[in-house]
């Protein structure tokens, strides 16, 4: 909405936004800086030789719950999603409904019954314990998502494979999964920064620190902090160690992440 | 896509649904059966022992006042990050359309804390806004404005007013990159005719960019009412719900009952509560995706 700026608007522009971004880099940077005070990077040091905490199998977890969880919601959510599109059975509608209508339920609000499950399954202090909760919670929204935007893709693709006689299956891996890529690619961005960033799951059903994910473990630096400076200075460090695996994915997915976000769920 | 010999209708079809029909029955629809049926029920939360009680459960819920605190709060919160947020969000992304120097890099800074943990963020905002040794307050006073260092997470007056600031800081990204988005897709003649006709940038903000993105907000309004339903992270680390029961949300009320209070029935009455919310948002969801579809 600006056409030929003046020189003066610019630098109105530039300032505006300098602003804003220097209240945004502000906690990060502060924690950075205070992360170094009294220890240097003794700090972090001391926060990857806790004794308690394991900082390498920490993220390992958190990485491999967020991966298995995107993968295994994009295969079941593909799958359904091209069912509920393209074919016809009895019950369609009232299936996808009620599986759609769970999409803004947190986990916390049937917090007791899905500690009881995960007992009875064997499966609390585990990754499927986190994983297939996870899946469950965030499948119906990916759901929505993709349903909508295999609805666009036209019948008569899928009528010119049944001429050639492809079966169900191959024509959801040769032209469903190639056309639906851009919600595809939403779908697994989202699901894994839920999961990533879920903290009430693994709250619930983790008790054993060898399966502390990275929220669960900076609850467990913020919840041992008693106020001396050293204590403090770690607690940052330990903040920034937990912030660098999302700032690495971030890099590498940022175009990714920017598209996914936008592309399918939102048209305007 | 008829006819019974297509291989796209028949029993084939059932098993495509099946494997998430599976484990939402298992996490889902058995977990909200469960919580009906406890919210009808007193209950430890612990034992098998429970005995059938009616309705008391809700009519205690209701009449107990933090429960109508957790629900003003959720609404309050609601309101203000999500009317902040799109605000600001909208703001932003209208000035980084000039595109000038910087522009990705400035995009980049505010949509970073969208992708921390917001646990990592309460983490960092906990300190910051403590009230004797928070940078927060210590700029404050360094500048000569004391009056200011309140008591910002145990102070009842500002506590709730805290979290919202976070959330705020949390979230304003995700609302600018999808207005920045939008804006893309608007072409620039519309706004050559309106700098012709003379209309000024508040004006143009208004008459035309608002309008124009529309749908963009209808998402993060409904976007951020799912969010708000769902916030327990940051809520329980800045304040726990306190001081006292001054911030507390649907969703740590839920949590106190079962976990502190070990009243297993009135949790799920609270949590009953809370799916029908989450069952009415839903069904707004899929109402407004169906008519953006159409919309095509």
């Amino acid at each position: 909405m600006f056409i030929n700026l003046r020189k003066i608007d610019k630098w109105v522009i530039q300032a505006v936004l300098a602003v804003f971004a220097l209240i945004w880099l502000y906690p990060l940077v502060q924690s950075v800086i205070k992360s170094l005070e009294i220890n240097g990077f003794g700090n972090y040091l001391a926060v990857i030789r806790h004794p308690k905490v394991n900082y390498f199998l920490v993220v390992f977890n958190s990485f491999f719950i967020a991966v298995c969880t995107t993968l295994i919601v994009g295969l079941l959510a593909t799958l359904a999603a091209y069912a509920f599109s393209k074919m016809q059975f009895k019950l369609k509608n009232v299936l996808f409904y009620s599986l759609v209508a769970c999409l803004a339920i947190p986990a916390t609000a049937v917090m007791s019954p899905l500690f009881f499950t995960a007992k009875t399954l064997g499966i609390t202090n585990s990754y499927p314990g986190v994983i297939l909760p996870l899946v469950a919670f965030n499948a119906p929204f990916m759901l929505l998502i993709l349903k909508n935007y295999f609805d666009s893709i036209p019948n008569a693709i899928l009528e010119a494979g049944m001429i050639d006689g492809a079966s169900s299956l191959r024509m959801y891996r040769t032209i469903m999964i190639p056309l639906g890529v851009p919600a595809i690619i939403n779908i697994a961005v989202l699901t894994f920064i839920y999961s990533w960033n879920d903290y009430i799951i693994p709250l619930l059903l983790i008790r054993d620190e060898k399966m502390y994910t990275v929220t669960l473990a900076t609850q467990f630096f913020t919840g041992t902090t008693s106020q001396t400076p050293e204590m403090v200075a770690q607690l940052y460090a330990a903040l920034i160690l937990m912030t660098i695996p999302s700032i690495i994915v971030y890099m590498f997915g940022q175009n990714a992440l920017k598209s996914g976000l936008t592309a399918g769920a939102v048209k305007s | 896509m008829t006819g019974n010999r297509s291989v796209l209708s028949g029993w084939r079809a059932y098993l495509y649904v099946l494997p998430i029909l599976v484990l939402s029955g298992l996490f889902l629809y058995y977990c909200i059966g469960f919580t009906v049926y406890t919210s009808f029920h007193s209950w430890n939360g612990i034992d098998t022992d429970m005995k059938f009680i009616g309705l008391d459960n809700y009519i205690k819920l209701f009449d107990d006042k933090s429960y109508h605190i957790a629900l003003r709060n959720n609404l309050i919160f609601f309101v203000f990050t999500v009317g902040v947020q799109a605000a600001l969000g909208l703001l932003l992304a209208v000035l980084l359309r000039a595109k000038l120097k910087g522009n990705s890099i400035f995009r980049s800074i505010y949509f970073i804390p969208t992708i921390m943990a917001p646990i990592i963020i309460a983490a960092i905002f906990r300190i910051i806004m403590d009230t004797n040794f928070g940078s927060l307050n210590e700029g404050l006073r360094a500048i000569g404005l004391d009056f200011l260092a309140v008591s910002w997470l145990g102070d009842p007056k500002y506590a709730l007013m805290s979290i919202i600031i976070v959330n705020i800081f949390e979230w304003m990204g995700f609302s600018m990159t999808l207005y920045y988005s939008a804006l893309l897709a608007i072409p620039d003649e519309i706004y050559e005719s309106a700098k012709i006709d003379g209309s000024g940038f508040w004006r143009t903000l208004f008459k035309i960019t608002v309008p124009l993105v529309g749908g963009t907000t209808s998402t993060l309004v409904i976007l951020g009412i799912v969010g708000s339903l769902k916030t327990f992270d940051i809520v329980s680390l800045l304040t726990g719900g306190g001081p006292g029961r001054s911030t507390e949300f649907l969703t740590t009320y839920v949590y106190k009952k079962a976990i502190e209070e070990f009243n297993g029935g009135m949790s799920a009455a609270a949590g009953v509560t809370i799916l029908i919310i989450a069952l009415v948002l839903a069904v707004l969801q899929i109402q407004f995706t169906n008519r953006q579809q159409r919309d095509l």
